[in-house]
């Protein structure tokens, strides 16, 4: 459903993504995993054209497009396909909760305010925030605002999610409910790409895994199998030292 | 103190104030309005990055901030009347103070404007926002809190740089004082009323500005510090 080809990023002379090649199709959950600096945040961030990627191709069903030449226009109408949620949340600070899941609706796809507030009051239920539809972002833990995230997120009906870390910003009390939001989604069939560190995440919730390192897709497979019987050497290094902290008992 | 002098100040002073209230007060308010008005022009095009526009505010603010306000006013009143634009001095003097404080104050959104973390911006476009709603719905929103002090610092400096008017046969309280001073000679306590004057307004501005920021949870919020301004989401 939704492919990058042979994407290629560079920061000055340092190439960051050197020549990745990734999809993900409808209803897979797509766990990418891989040490600090590989470019996982990168990719997301060309995929979403944050960055503007020096080579590469994106397919998202029928539209097609070069990622280096391209429109402000045909960059929105991607983006409209959507939903992104940050590490830092990035909620917009001068609005409440509800206001922000409604802002997506009525600016961009000029859904009337009385319907816009009904979608937005759903999204807030389905995240465990419908009670908070009315606090500001700072009177929210950070656990919540990346809920209100997911709900802003989903409420313009994407046809993917792309995560970016969602729980690495949160204290560890505080990943649990942010994680079981998500593990609700990929029950409902909702489309996503998780960049995580959370093994345990991967495991249980991913379809599929997509390790990264310097630039690269090193290792891809089914979750299960890949935690399994991981083939790289690269890839096994990398599993037994994340496996041997908190999720070790998890580890092969 | 003797008593000719007492009756004097005693005298002089609700002209000195109705001087205030009707010349110098709508002076500043106007002026600081008009040059408000600007300096959101000013700024937006800069951090918009709009070529060409963004060289001519950069100029503007250099030459504005960097030629006294006396000369700005002196060109605009007895210059430009050369060229055959004639303004009256009230109208003359709102332009020049408005265009002085429009280049400061451009400084002081332009930097609140930065001081929007940039996360929001990105996801403001990611769900679909143009660049102006950004601007009227996030941006602008969040960047007028911090704005705010140094807005008001600058209005209270244009209340009392307003005494340049007098410059220009605008009676306000300064040519007030300097007209009684004429027939009085009595400068040394009329200049220090007239300052006393002056500290009034500017008083009554400061408490005002406490009052908003207060009422409106404008004060600087303690985890601002924290919310990253960098260009990019942790790396
Ligand atoms: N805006 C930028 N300018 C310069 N270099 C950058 C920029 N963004 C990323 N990089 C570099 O690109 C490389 C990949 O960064 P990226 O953030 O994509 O890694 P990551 O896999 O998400 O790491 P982490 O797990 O720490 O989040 C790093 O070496 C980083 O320093
Ligand atoms: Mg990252």
């Amino acid at each position: 459903m939704l492919e990058v080809r042979q994407l290629y990023k560079s920061f000055g002379s340092e190439g960051v993504l050197r020549g990745i090649d990734f999809k993900v199709d409808k209803g897979e959950v797509v766990a990418v995993l891989g040490p600090s600096g590989s470019g996982k945040t990168t990719l997301l961030r060309c995929i979403s054209f944050l960055e503007r990627a020096q080579q590469g191709e994106i397919i998202f069903d029928e539209m097609r497009h070069d990622m280096s030449h391209i429109s402000k226009r045909m960059i929105r109408q991607f983006r409209m396909q959507m939903g992104f949620v940050f590490q830092t949340f990035n909620l917009f600070r001068n609005m409440t909760a509800l206001q922000n899941v409604m802002e997506g609706l009525i600016a961009a796809r000029k859904i009337p305010r009385q319907k816009a507030e009904e979608i937005a009051r759903e999204m807030l239920k389905k995240v465990g925030m419908e009670d908070r539809a009315g606090y500001y972002p700072d009177q929210l833990s950070g656990g919540q605002q990346q809920r209100v995230a997911i709900a802003r997120a989903m409420a313009t009906n994407p046809k993917v999610i792309l995560f970016d870390e969602p729980t690495s910003a949160l204290d560890p009390e505080l990943t649990g409910e942010v994680l079981d939001v998500m593990k609700k989604l990929a029950e409902e069939g909702t489309t996503m790409v998780v960049v995580t560190h959370e093994m345990g995440f991967a495991k249980e919730v991913a379809d599929r895994v997509v390790f990264m390192e310097d630039g690269l897709i090193v290792e891809e497979a089914p979750a299960e199998e890949f935690f399994r019987n991981p083939k790289k050497e690269r890839t096994i290094q990398f599993l037994r030292r994340v496996l041997t902290g908190a999720d070790a008992d998890t580890g092969a | 103190m003797t008593q000719r002098l007492a009756n004097i100040l005693i005298s002089a002073f609700p002209d000195m104030l109705a001087a205030g209230f009707k010349i110098t007060i709508p002076l500043t308010v106007l002026s600081f309005l008009f040059g408000m008005i600007l300096a959101l022009l000013l700024a937006i095009v800069q951090v918009a990055n709009i070529k060409v526009l963004k060289q001519i505010s950069q100029i503007y603010i250099w030459f504005f901030r960097g030629t006294p306000l006396l000369v700005q006013l002196f060109i605009i009143y007895f210059g430009l009347p050369s060229v055959g634009i004639v303004l009256p001095a009230f109208p003359a003097a709102v332009i020049a103070f408005g265009m002085n404080v429009a280049a400061y104050n451009a400084e002081a959104v332009r930097a609140a404007i930065l001081a929007v973390p940039v996360g929001q911006t990105e996801a403001a476009y990611l769900i679909g926002l143009t660049y102006p709603r950004l601007m009227v719905r996030i941006v602008l929103p969040q960047a007028f809190p911090i704005a705010f002090p140094s807005l008001f610092n600058n209005l209270i400096s244009l209340l009392k740089d307003t005494s340049l008017a007098s410059c220009i046969t605008i009676v306000e309280v300064m040519a007030t004082a300097k007209q009684i001073i004429g027939w009085t000679y009595e400068s040394l306590a009329l200049y220090i009323e007239a300052a006393i004057i002056y500290l009034m307004f500017s008083t009554v501005l400061t408490w005002i500005q406490g009052l908003l920021e207060k009422r409106l949870g404008w004060e600087a919020k303690e985890d601002r510090p924290k919310e990253r301004v960098k260009t990019r989401a942790e790396g």
